[in-house]
């Protein structure tokens, strides 16, 4: 790898696709000065040995993420790129705004359509959409969490257009995962960067655990003691444990499985070395429909019994509550800005991506007519799953889309194949462009927060838009970096 | 700290204290063909046997010589192997470690940062330097590496970990694992003297014993100020100032359990263990008689730890009724 080819505009940009660190003309924005004078001072050698050093820091931290193949559980090494992604501060303090407005107003939704329904009746949104939808769960009905607040935690999927404007991609409001990568990809690029920290000023992101324990701390229904917190973990062999059991460690509640925790007259108590304890606040990262086989999916062994019943009679808080996943719905996703303007009077701060509901007949015609140009997604799949991207599929792959939509028009949306940017990511020793998406977090109780920055998703192959780790994706550590002046 | 829990966090102490105390066996052993003779015979499948396992059973897999003899080098190649690389021999060091790791990452929560990452940083050199039980010398550097590693994990827990149940689990775990393990390293000697192919007994040779046990100079001191006719037996049973005699890690198994809810029960069957240490002039046992000594210990240790590891049925009434 030349470096000065990085600094000197010969860092091969993409075609029609903002570039985090390199303007169109070729040169270094700002907000990278200092790794540009990096790379130059100290060559692409030592870029790479940076890497092998972050590698072997990775693997002594044990961060890792499980996957799933051949129904055997494989912790794999987390991948994180040595090249951050630069963010200015400016820029970022309206895009947090604007994050907590979208789940300010999607949290006053979802509390609208367990109780009074005034959005529906006022034909805002279609009501069957919702009531119709496997995530409006009834036995919610009538109930109102502290605060009104239904996702405490929200995971939003942020992707730049090729102007450079973040768009809102998702909205993760069941049980968002990633912070604890966010976390740790910044001790291990403090470890192996500190000359970088040092010159710059790179706002820290560790604050994050102490935030989440307030929160959770600000839904307790008893007022008096310390409440007692646990996160609810369906276990070891879950491939989001690692996380489970990280924040467990840094926000120092307890991590549990359904077995410890049992009901007893509507009050939830956790099974200590000492005895029986009273639980006041859930976080929980189980699906909400395991939680409880009383309530939802009998056949649940991950649940306790009694557990909706206890939070219905406000003995207990769940983060997120049952029942908030309604609004995290590709179809639903689709009325966000007119849900925005309806509870708050606002015009949204981040805009969506363009989306085609294929339950819209006309709409439906227009995806069927363009499957090769567009992307289109299931309703209620994560993790990158189901999805058609247009332009990289064959034809019999959008043929089977096209029999699936037609099926079933309410599960598919499609929105344009997007020019998602890009950041110099170190790819066999050299840097080359890769897409990437942002996924910040946000919390809401009894105040509102929104990380600094979040984690940075790429996609490690040449022209790839799936950044998910577990098809081959890696990350980034993100850095907001000061530029007020 | 959660009921469940319990039983990861004391097995987290005792994997750990058993990976140390593993490789002292293997230099323990080693130490002893340093100070033999050229022509002593090392019975080298004592070393599982003292483990609790059937060694013929063990050796079977290793496709050995039909006639070969317990000295020889195969047989020595195996029986290391059994105890250090083959993952698939549950007293081996690569097992012992998955296992470690495993009850590590089942109580995560309640491991600190630094640790963990100190957790890691063995597994990988294990798995990594383990692959084969290697020559003599390579041996015993190798070794010497593990339980300098295995140090380290105790070291860095001392210095951050909350002093909490959880700690106190910990510690009793590495206490009883290591009176266990003194025990059985006991018995590799007193098994050579068993061995019916030896006609002549010589004395007991406890120097290599003590030195892989980081005991000779303390052992020294003493038989310098202790009265009476005392020897390496009666150091390592009872001596309560070095802490890797029983006597010493059954103090520290009483201390640590105090604050548990099932302390009661606990101290009651280390009662029980320290009294079997006075029962005996220890300087007059026979061979034999001290070979069923160490197996009245070990089955104490065992009933110890079943009392530890159930919290829940070992309550007392009035705890209970509470």
């Amino acid at each position: 790898m030349s470096v000065k080819s990085f600094t000197r505009g010969g860092y091969p940009l993409t075609e029609n696709c903002f570039d985090e660190l390199v303007s169109s003309d070729g040169s270094v924005r700002p907000v990278a000065a200092a790794i540009a004078r990096f790379i130059d001072k100290h060559g692409a050698t030592e870029l790479c040995q940076r890497q092998d050093q972050l590698n072997q820091t990775i693997s002594d931290m044990g961060v890792c993420f499980t996957l799933y193949s051949d129904g055997n559980n494989i912790d794999r090494a987390w991948p994180l790129d040595v090249m951050p992604r630069t963010i200015p501060s400016t820029e970022w303090q309206s895009t947090s705004a604007g994050l907590k407005q979208r789940l300010t107003a999607l949290n006053l939704f979802i509390d609208d359509l367990y109780n009074k329904q005034r959005i529906l009746k006022d034909g805002v949104v279609p009501a069957d959409l919702v009531l119709q939808s496997r995530n409006y769960l009834a036995p919610c009905q009538g109930i109102s969490p502290l605060f009104g607040v239904w996702a405490n935690i929200c995971g939003t999927d942020l992707v730049r257009d090729e102007d450079g404007r973040f768009l809102v991609l998702e909205d993760n409001l069941r049980v968002p995962s990633g912070v604890s990568y966010m976390l740790e990809n910044r001790t291990v690029m403090k470890r192996v960067f500190p000359e970088l920290f040092a010159e710059s000023t790179i706002y820290p992101v560790d604050d994050y655990p102490h935030q989440l324990w307030r929160m959770l701390a600000s839904l307790s229904p008893r007022h008096s003691d310390v409440p007692c917190i646990v996160l609810l973990t369906p276990g070891i062999y879950n491939s989001a444990y690692f996380e489970h059991s990280f924040l467990a460690q840094q926000t120092g509640i307890e991590l549990a499985e359904n077995t410890d925790l049992f009901v007893e007259d509507d009050i939830v108590y956790l099974k200590k070395l000492h005895g029986k304890q009273r639980v006041d606040v859930i976080y929980r990262r189980v699906d909400d429909v395991f939680i409880d086989p009383q309530a939802f999916r009998p056949d649940s062994v991950l649940g306790i019994p009694g557990l909706i019943k206890a939070w219905a009679k406000g003995n207990v808080s769940i983060a997120n509550a049952p029942g908030s996943g309604v609004a995290d719905d590709k179809v639903i996703y689709a009325y966000v800005p007119q849900i925005i303007q309806y509870y708050l009077g606002e015009k949204p701060l981040i805009d969506n991506v363009e989306t085609f509901l294929c339950l819209d007949p006309k709409q439906k015609s227009y995806v069927l007519a363009n499957l090769d140009k567009l992307v289109v997604k299931p309703a209620n799949e994560s993790g990158g799953y189901g999805i058609l991207i247009g332009p990289r599929s064959t034809l019999a792959e959008q043929q089977q889309m096209a029999e699936a939509i037609k099926a079933n028009p309410r599960n598919f949306i499609a929105q344009p194949t997007l020019n998602l940017s890009t950041a110099p990511t170190l790819c066999d020793g050299a840097l080359e462009p890769r897409h990437l998406d942002l996924r910040p977090f946000i919390l809401q109780g009894k105040e509102l927060y929104c990380t600094t920055g979040g984690l940075s998703r790429v996609a490690l192959k040449r022209g790839s838009l799936v950044v998910n780790s577990s098809q081959g994706g890696g990350s980034k550590d993100t850095w907001i970096i000061n530029d007020e002046v | 700290m959660l009921l469940k829990s319990v039983d990861n966090i004391f097995w987290l102490g005792r994997y750990l204290e058993r990976l140390d105390d593993t490789a002292r066996l293997v230099n323990a052993t080693s130490h002893l063909l340093i100070d033999s003779h050229k022509d002593t015979q090392f019975s080298w499948p004592v070393l599982l046997d003292v483990m609790g396992l059937d060694s013929k059973t063990a050796l079977a897999n290793y496709q050995l010589p039909p006639d070969a003899t317990p000295e020889q080098a195969s047989i020595e190649y195996a029986v290391m192997a059994h105890l250090i690389s083959n993952s698939a021999s549950t007293v081996s060091i690569r097992h012992t470690c998955s296992q470690l790791k495993y009850n590590a990452r089942s109580i995560r929560q309640l491991i600190p940062r630094d640790m963990w990452e100190e957790l890691n940083k063995l597994d990988i050199f294990l798995q990594q330097h383990c692959q084969q039980p290697g020559g003599r010398q390579q041996r015993y550097n190798l070794m010497t590496e593990v339980s300098r590693r295995c140090q380290m994990v105790v070291g860095v827990l001392d210095g951050v970990m909350l002093r909490s149940d959880a700690f106190d689990l910990f510690n009793i775990g590495r206490h009883l694992e290591r009176a266990d393990m003194t025990t059985r390293i006991m018995d590799v000697m007193v098994l050579q003297q068993l061995q019916p192919t030896q006609i002549k007994r010589p004395k007991f040779r406890w120097t290599s014993i003590l030195n892989a046990l980081g005991g000779i100079e303390s052992y020294h001191y003493y038989l310098a100020h202790q009265s009476g006719d005392v020897d390496a037996i009666d150091y390592l049973l009872t001596y309560a100032d070095f802490p890797r005699s029983i006597a010493y890690c059954l103090n520290r198994v009483a201390a640590s359990a105090k604050g548990l809810p099932h302390s009661i029960s606990i101290l009651q069957q280390v009662h029980q263990l320290q009294a079997l240490l006075k029962t005996e002039p220890l300087t007059e046992l026979s061979t034999e008689q001290l070979h069923q000594l160490i197996d009245h210990i070990q089955a104490g240790i065992i009933n110890l730890h079943k009392v530890i590891a159930t919290p829940a049925e070992n309550l007392s009434r009035a705890q209970l009724s509470a």
